[in-house]
Parts: C-alpha cells; sequence; structure tokens
C-alpha cells in the first residue's frame, strides 16, 4: 500500500521551514506561541475588567513568571508517585475487566466470523479495530473522571497542600494512565495476535495414499484437500515431483506425509508485511518530450494523470537504491526483483469492456538508452500487477545484460517506463501506483507497530482528557474530549468546513440551508446582499476563522489507524511510526503545559 | 463552661511553659485579609471573612473559634493558597499563600480527611511521604514511626474506606505530619474522635508545640481550644471579635470561686457570713460536680488499668493519674 500523500523523510517533515511547508516543529512552536499571546492578551483584558489594569498586569505577571519557575522545579520522584497514584485508582477501579471483556470477546469471535475469502483481513480487521475503541474508550472513562472525582471527593486538597507542582499532577496523570492503558494495549495485543494466528491455521485431509504421490500405477492424484474454514484446495505436483495444495484463500499449503497417509501441512504466509518502495513518477507526452504530468481526462480528482496508448507518451518511474537486498530470492534459485503495477484505464472507444487494454514495461538506465525488451502485458482496470524481473534479461538487442549490474546506474537508480499500446486508449497513473516490492517485514513486527500507532492514540486521548479535566467537571470533561477525537476522525471534513471548501458554506448558513431544506449547492435567493445575508456570512466568517484555528490544533485521528496495512498484509513504515510518536509527544508536551496554567489558576477550594 | 484551668495530666502543663513563643519570628501574617465567594457569573454570594489582620508567631498554639460558618476554614484555606484572596493577603513562613514552595514547610489536617479511600494507612503515608521527595529510607522509618505514634498499627494494610472516622482523623493527623512540619493547620483537629481521641490529639498538639512547631487549629469545641491554646482569635460573620491569650481571656476578674472539700455546714455558713460581710454577692457554692468528658475518661482508665471489672460510680475525688 502506497500512501497517497507520500510520507515526508522524517527530518524534513520535522524541521522543514520555508515558504511551501511549515514542518511539524516550527508548527508546533508557533502554535504554542500564538496560544501563549492570545491567552495572555485575554486575561489581561479580562482582569482590567475585573480588577484594573495595574493589577490585572501584576496577577498576569506573576502567574507567568511562577510557571516558568515551577516548569523547571519538576521533580520526578513527585510525578511518579502522582502516577503511581493513578495506577492505583485504575487497578482499585477494576481496569482489568476491560481485559476480561476483550478476552471474553474473542472467545466468542470465532463463531460470528466468517468468511469465505482472505480471512487475515477480516481477522486482523477485526482485533485491531476491537483493541482500539476498548483502548480508547477505557483509557477515556480512567482519565476522564479522575481529577473531577479528587476535586469532588476534595482529596486534592491534601495533595495540592504538598508541595507539588500543579503540572506534576497533570504530567503524573498522564503517565498513569498511559502506563496502565499500555499494559492494557499489550495483553490485548497479545491476545490478539495468538487469535489471529491460530484462527488462521488449519490443516485439510487428503484422502489417498502415498502411493499416489508420484502418481500411482493409475498416474491418479488425488484431486483436491478437504473442505475446511469454508474452502479447499486443488492439489498439484510441481517440477520435483512435490505435492502442493494450490494457493487459494490466500495461502497454499505443502503436501507430505506421514505413516504412509498424505498430511497437509500449516497454511504459507497467511500473515504478511510487505514492503513497497515507491519512486518518483514523471511523464512523457506523445511526442517523447518530458512533461511534468500527463493528460488530464477531466475525472477522478486530478490526482491521476494519463498517457495516450500508441504514442511516445510514457510513464516513467525512477526507483533509488536498488542493490542486492532488493532482490528476492526466487523458488527457481535465481533472483528477482518484484514490482507491482496498478494500472486505470480510460477508454475512449467502447470496445468490448472485457477485453484488455495491451501496454508494455521496460527497464531502463537512468540516463542512457539501455532498455530491457519489452515485456507486454493486458491491462485490467484497478487491479494490481504482479511483474518479476529476474537477474538476467536480455536487452532491446536481445543480448544478455544484468539487472543490476547495467540497468542500476552508480547511484542505485533505475527506471520502469510503461506504456500503453492501443492507440486512443488511456493509461492513468499516480507516482503510487508502481512500487518495487522488497524484502518481506516481519509481521509480528507489523503488527506491533500497528498497536504503536494505536497507543499514540490513547496517549493522546488521556492527554487531551486529562488536561479537560483540570477545570471541567467529569460529564462536561468526557463531552469534550469525545468531541476533540471526533472532530479529529473528521478533521479532513472539518479542515474543509473551515476553509470553506465544503459546499454549504459555515455553521450558520448549513443551519439555515438544513431548517429551510435548501440544496447545498443552490445559490440564495436573488444572491442580492440583504443584510440577513451578510448577518449570515459575518457570524459564519468569525465561526469560520475558529474553525481554522482549532483545526490547526486538531490531531488527526484517522491517521493512528493502521488496520488496513495490517489487515491488507503490508508493512508500516517506520517513518510513520516515528512521526506518529513525534507527534503524540508534542501534544503531550503542549497539553500538560496548557493543564498545569489551567490548574494552577484554578482556584482550588471553591 | 466551667473554667477549670486544671486538665488531668497537670504534669504536661507544667511542661506547658517551658517554651515562650517567639515573638518576634512572625510565622502567619495576614494583612486585611479578605474572601467574598462568588457565582460562576461572578456574582456575589458570601462575604466569608472580612479584612482580617494576624499575626501568629513561632511556638505557639493559636486557635481560631467561632460558630459555624464564621470563616474559620476560609482562612485556612487562604492561608493555604486552596483560596486566592478576594483581597489583601496572606505571607505563610514569609512566603506568599499561593506560593507552593511553602507547602515543603507546612502540614494540614482538613475539616474532613480528604484521602484517597482505596489506599491502606501505610500506601498513604506512603504517597504523601514521595510528594514531600522524601528519601526512601527515612520514608519508611516516619511513616513507622507515625503509624504507632497515631496507634494505627493494627489496621496499618486496611484501605481507607473501611475506617471509621476516627481512625479517618488520625490517618490524617499522621499524613499531616509525614514531612515533619514548621507549621501545623488543623481544622477542627477533634471532630469526630471519641474523648481517649480528643485527649490523645490534645496532648499531641502540645507536644508538637514543645519541640518548637507553630500551630494554628480552629474549632468551635471550646473545651478544646481553652485546653491547649495560648492565643485565640474569635470570629463571627468573618469578623474578628476578639484576639488575645487564653489565660487573659478567660480569666473573669470580678468573680471569684470558691471550691473546698471536707467543710462541715458549719463552716459554709461562716463563709456564707464572710461574703455577705463584704457586700459580695455568692454565685454559688456547692459539692464540684465533674464533668463528663472526665467522668467518661476515669471510667475507661480505669477499666484499662482493670481489665474485666465492671465500675459502677467512680469518686471524682479519686481521679488523677493512674
Ligand atoms: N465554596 C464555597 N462557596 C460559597 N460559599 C462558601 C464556600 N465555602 C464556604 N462558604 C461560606 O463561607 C462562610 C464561611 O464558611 P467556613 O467554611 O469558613 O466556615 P467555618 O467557620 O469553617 O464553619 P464550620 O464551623 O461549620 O466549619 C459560610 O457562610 C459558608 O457558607
Ligand atoms: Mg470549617
Amino acid at each position: 500500500m502506497i500512501l497517497e500523500k507520500p510520507l515526508l523523510p522524517y527530518f524534513e517533515w520535522l524541521l522543514q521551514f520555508d515558504k511551501t511547508r511549515w514542518g511539524a516543529l516550527p508548527h508546533f512552536l508557533l502554535t504554542l506561541l500564538v496560544i501563549a499571546i492570545a491567552t495572555l492578551l485575554l486575561s489581561l483584558l479580562v482582569g482590567t475588567v475585573l480588577y484594573g489594569p495595574l493589577k490585572a498586569g501584576d496577577k498576569v505577571y506573576r502567574v507567568v513568571v511562577n510557571g516558568f519557575r515551577e516548569l523547571f522545579s519538576l521533580s520526578f520522584r513527585r510525578v511518579w508517585a502522582l502516577a503511581r497514584l493513578a495506577i492505583q485508582e485504575s487497578l482499585r477501579g477494576r481496569v482489568l475487566i476491560a481485559v476480561a471483556v476483550f478476552v471474553l470477546l474473542l472467545l466468542f469471535a470465532g463463531w460470528f466470523l466468517k468468511t469465505e475469502r482472505e480471512p487475515a483481513r477480516l481477522y486482523f480487521s477485526f482485533v485491531l479495530t476491537a483493541t482500539s475503541f476498548l483502548g480508547l474508550f477505557v483509557a477515556l472513562l480512567l482519565a476522564v473522571f479522575s481529577l473531577p472525582n479528587d476535586f469532588k471527593s476534595k482529596t486534592i486538597y491534601t495533595v495540592l497542600t504538598k508541595p507539588v507542582r500543579a503540572g506534576e499532577v497533570v504530567i503524573g496523570r498522564i503517565l498513569g494512565f498511559s502506563l496502565v492503558g499500555t499494559v492494557l494495549l499489550a495483553i490485548m495485543g497479545v491476545c490478539s495476535y495468538l487469535f489471529v494466528v491460530r484462527a488462521l491455521d488449519h490443516t485439510h485431509t487428503v484422502v489417498g495414499s502415498v502411493l499416489a504421490k508420484g502418481g500411482d500405477a493409475e498416474g491418479n492424484l488425488p484431486e483436491t484437500t478437504s473442505l475446511d474454514k469454508g474452502h479447499r484446495h486443488t492439489i498439484q505436483q510441481d517440477d520435483d515431483g512435490h505435492l502442493f495444495a494450490e494457493f487459494a484463500h490466500d495461502h497454499d499449503h505443502h503436501v507430505g506425509e506421514s505413516n504412509g497417509r498424505l498430511v497437509v501441512s500449516s497454511p504459507h504466509e497467511t500473515i504478511r508485511a510487505r514492503v513497497p518502495r515507491g519512486g518518483t513518477l514523471r511523464f512523457k507526452d506523445r511526442q517523447g518530450v518530458q512533461v511534468a504530468r500527463g493528460v488530464s481526462v477531466g475525472k477522478e480528482w486530478g490526482y491521476r494523470s494519463f498517457i495516450e496508448g500508441g504514442t511516445q507518451a510514457a510513464a516513467i518511474w525512477t526507483f533509488d537504491g536498488i542493490d542486492e537486498k532488493t532482490l528476492h530470492d526466487e523458488d527457481d534459485g535465481g533472483e528477482a526483483l518484484r514490482l507491482e503495477l496498478v494500472v486505470r484505464v480510460f477508454r475512449t472507444w467502447k470496445a468490448d469492456i472485457n477485453t484488455p487494454v495491451q501496454g508494455v514495461i521496460q527497464l531502463k538506465r537512468p540516463g542512457s538508452d539501455l532498455k530491457t525488451a519489452p515485456e507486454f502485458f493486458s491491462a485490467k482496470d484497478a487491479t494490481i500487477d504482479q511483474r518479476y524481473f529476474p537477474r538476467t534479461l536480455t536487452d532491446t538487442n536481445n543480448q544478455p545484460i544484468d539487472l543490476l549490474d547495467d540497468l542500476v546506474d552508480e547511484q542505485g537508480q533505475i527506471e520502469v517506463v510503461v506504456q500503453c499500446l492501443d492507440r486512443s486508449q488511456y493509461f492513468g497513473f499516480a507516482q503510487g501506483d508502481c512500487y518495487v516490492r522488497m524484502k518481506e517485514g516481519s509481521p509480528l513486527w507489523n503488527f506491533t507497530k500497528a498497536y504503536i500507532s494505536m497507543w499514540v492514540q490513547m496517549v493522546l486521548v488521556i492527554a487531551i482528557a486529562v488536561t479537560g479535566s483540570t477545570v471541567l467537571s467529569g460529564p462536561i470533561a468526557m463531552m469534550f474530549t469525545v468531541s476533540f477525537i471526533l472532530l479529529g476522525f473528521y478533521r479532513e471534513f472539518f479542515v474543509r468546513v473551515a476553509r470553506g471548501i465544503q459546499e454549504g458554506g459555515g455553521p450558520v448558513e448549513s443551519l439555515v440551508r438544513l431548517v429551510t431544506q435548501m440544496n447545498l449547492t443552490a445559490g440564495f435567493r436573488g444572491e442580492s446582499e440583504t443584510t440577513s445575508l451578510w448577518i449570515m456570512r459575518s457570524v459564519d466568517s468569525v465561526f469560520l476563522g475558529a474553525m481554522e484555528l482549532l483545526a490547526n490544533v486538531l490531531p488527526d485521528f484517522g491517521e493512528f489507524n493502521a488496520t488496513k496495512y495490517v489487515a491488507y498484509g503490508f508493512d508500516i513504515p517506520a517513518n510513520q511510526i516515528a512521526q506518529q510518536l513525534t507527534m503524540g509527544a508534542a501534544y503531550v508536551i503542549g497539553l500538560s503545559i496548557v493543564g498545569y496554567f489551567l490548574l494552577r489558576t484554578r482556584e482550588v477550594a471553591k | 463552661m466551667a473554667a477549670t484551668p486544671e486538665i488531668p495530666n497537670s504534669d504536661k502543663n507544667g511542661e506547658r511553659r517551658a517554651r515562650e513563643p517567639d515573638e518576634a519570628q512572625v510565622v502567619v501574617e495576614t494583612r486585611a485579609l479578605s474572601k467574598v465567594y462568588r457565582d460562576f457569573w461572578g456574582r456575589q454570594k458570601v462575604r466569608a471573612l472580612k479584612s482580617l489582620d494576624l499575626e501568629i508567631h513561632k511556638g505557639e498554639i493559636f486557635g481560631l473559634l467561632g460558630p459555624n460558618g464564621s470563616g474559620k476554614t476560609t482562612t485556612i484555606k487562604l492561608l493555604l493558597g486552596l483560596l486566592f484572596p478576594s483581597e489583601g493577603e496572606a505571607i505563610v513562613l514569609g512566603q506568599n499563600a499561593t506560593e507552593v514552595s511553602k507547602n515543603e514547610r507546612i502540614g494540614y489536617l482538613p475539616e474532613e480527611s480528604y484521602l484517597y479511600r482505596f489506599l491502606n494507612a501505610e500506601e498513604t503515608l506512603d504517597f504523601y511521604g514521595r510528594l514531600f521527595n522524601i528519601p526512601a529510607d527515612v520514608r519508611r522509618e516516619r511513616i513507622d514511626r507515625l503509624i504507632k505514634l497515631v496507634k494505627l498499627d493494627a489496621a496499618r494494610r486496611r484501605q481507607l474506606r473501611e475506617y471509621s472516622k476516627g481512625m479517618t482523623r488520625r490517618i490524617g493527623l499522621a499524613q499531616a505530619l509525614i514531612n515533619e512540619p514548621d507549621l501545623i493547620l488543623l481544622d477542627e483537629p477533634t471532630s469526630g474522635l471519641d474523648p481517649i481521641g480528643t485527649r490523645e490529639m490534645k496532648d499531641w498538639i502540645l507536644e508538637l508545640r514543645d519541640q518548637g512547631k507553630t500551630i494554628v487549629m480552629c474549632s468551635h469545641l471550646l473545651a478544646d481550644v481553652q485546653d491547649v491554646c495560648d492565643r485565640i482569635a474569635i470570629l463571627h460573620q468573618g469578623e474578628l471579635k476578639e484576639l488575645g491569650r487564653v489565660d487573659e481571656l478567660l480569666k473573669v476578674e470580678d468573680v471569684t470561686q470558691v471550691k473546698a472539700r471536707g467543710l462541715s455546714a458549719d463552716c459554709q455558713d461562716e463563709i456564707r457570713q464572710v461574703i455577705e460581710r463584704h457586700q459580695g454577692e455568692l454565685v454559688s457554692m456547692e459539692n464540684p460536680t465533674t464533668t463528663l468528658e472526665e467522668l467518661f475518661l476515669s471510667i475507661v482508665r480505669d477499666s484499662e488499668a482493670r481489665p474485666g471489672r465492671r465500675i459502677v460510680k467512680q469518686e471524682p475525688t479519686k481521679q488523677g493519674k493512674s
């Protein structure tokens, strides 16, 4: 799975600082600064109204100076004491019930999870979604009611009359609940993995004897295995005479013998972690001239661009870092470069829709004319086509060439050229549509990475909940956190509304449309600037401004969902995990600072 | 209120004057301290404290007295920084009351013991000890000593949710002493305690004072205050009504109370005549009665000394330190 928006390299993502894009770190610092200044001005304003400018200035000054002083007098021992308290609170609060519920869920899951195809996908989606939600839910409940309960039972009085800095209360809580959540996720993760592995493991029985193995006197082979787990395999014999159960249902089996009977092994590679390496894409137009983009065929969303068939037009990917390690050992003993290609086909004349469009794919040495002999393929729209290029190939003049020695240049780059052969038909490509399959990653580690993503998300929810609950009562803090999470999940939509891209206008306008049952795209009557229209738009623009600001601090919760990767058997890029961990840390730091000031300025015994 | 200055363990009373409060060292100072409780919209609800000026010196036991709702707890919370003053300021141990670092040297026993009910006595003290950054070995030793001091040794591993009110008060006190504070703020220390507990609490307070600590306590139980406090302030509806040394405040100049033992009826008549002769007015002259507290104490003390024996009546004159 190649991301539509390719991941930036970690340090570029973090530090980039120019006109086109602000990296995560500058963005974070700017956000902190803006929040700080806005809060400062607001509190000065409110203070001036309440106490007059001098006293307000004095108070604000004290809070700020105190804040800096207390920031540097954080004591880890106290933080740890408070974290332990949070842990004890959770354990005595029977958090383990959540684990029990989860285990029960898994025990019974086998009953209702039935599928005809790709069981791994289903099982992984199920366990990952279940843990994600259960984990979030438990973390939320623990974190959001803890501080409000302390205020309600006034236990906070005995804590805050010790030399405890408000920041330590916030950080201690976040740390404690995160640890509880970590253990919870770990337990659920281990259970889930075992569950999936066990659920996928199966064998079949084959009726037949060893005699049959080499083809008995009559040459009869058993035809198929038994029907188990909703599928059966046909039995085949490879060149060496070994029997195997043919690939079906996302896996195959060996067939061996034991005590004179045929025995089917456990399935192979039911859980995978494919590693795709993406390249950069450029195009040539019909005259064979380099262009930035191909042709737009006026559909899709501008994401793919198209090359015309029967012309010089080509899509060219450049892949980096191709060496020995990139090649796979094949069953026949050789090595091969594995490519996968997804083609979108756009037809300008209606042929039989089922007749594939012909294309050609070649490997090329960058900066030279050396190319492999064209390899033809028939493209079906939007299916993944796997191409294997063995180490020894022939060039366009039928001379033998070596893939690594001849086609890969000094920088370790290789080019893949794809053209469409049928006239007036088009192939559409985006950068992510062709990739090199690298060596498989470890499925277990991949699964762990999915849990790390989930973990970051959980810590984020805990941090939001704890920060919110420094000033809000339990239920309100809960609502606050839940809306934060929901907005986070629908961040994209939210940002589109805020930037005015989404049809239907801002909050007030869409409310008006909702009440009057007006179409989203319809203009208002007369479209002339009536006063009411003007008021509506002005109020909306204030709302939209606020939303835009909020969008800047809203985490994108959708990003933490790695279910797709694991379910479809793709490796989660380590870079993505690193970015998420960094982002999580940034949120925890930012929220702790906010939480500190909220708690510090709160009149505790009120 | 019978104004008996004698308390049962009178030898304690002898020590009582051993250390005089250090007038020069001001531990707590409030200047025009006021508190107005407001609701969410900033509307005034209650004026709980009106322009309080106080100075509390090192080594004294200072009592805040007053009926319910007179602002005692409010004052203590202001001193702790749990509330922010509406006007004026409170200086505690030389720092503004809202500073956190002053808490290093403060112990606080809240009105009700606000402790985590899911912890047991040891865990509770350990937790608060950690908040003071006390190293592990010191912490362990102190926890042990404090648990023994407040007589919770038998219940040290039980969760606080199972504790009775008196036990909760005891662990509350232990919690307040975990950092060996210089200033101890006690909000109604004797509430919920049985007479023995009350007695013990008062003894602890005196002992702490003798160790040179400053104690501010509030209570509306006059007897308690009178027993232990050096100076008191009486609050009523948030206003300071009276401030001074207890012995001076309690001295009623124009009343003489006669109390004697073994007088015959003749002798009593004679005394009556003497008072009449001097134009005095006899307020009362009768056989003294003991207070309920004293009676209860002596019964329990006796039953502890001779377990099993049931005491029906105890001659008040026989009481003393056994
Ligand atoms: N959080 C609060 N919000 C509003 N009013 C309050 C609050 N706390 C106390 N008050 C009011 O302030 C006044 C003083 O209360 P305070 O608790 O200081 O009294 P107290 O002297 O400690 O009484 P008690 O002997 O009953 O403990 C009371 O009128 C009370 O109703
Ligand atoms: Mg009170």
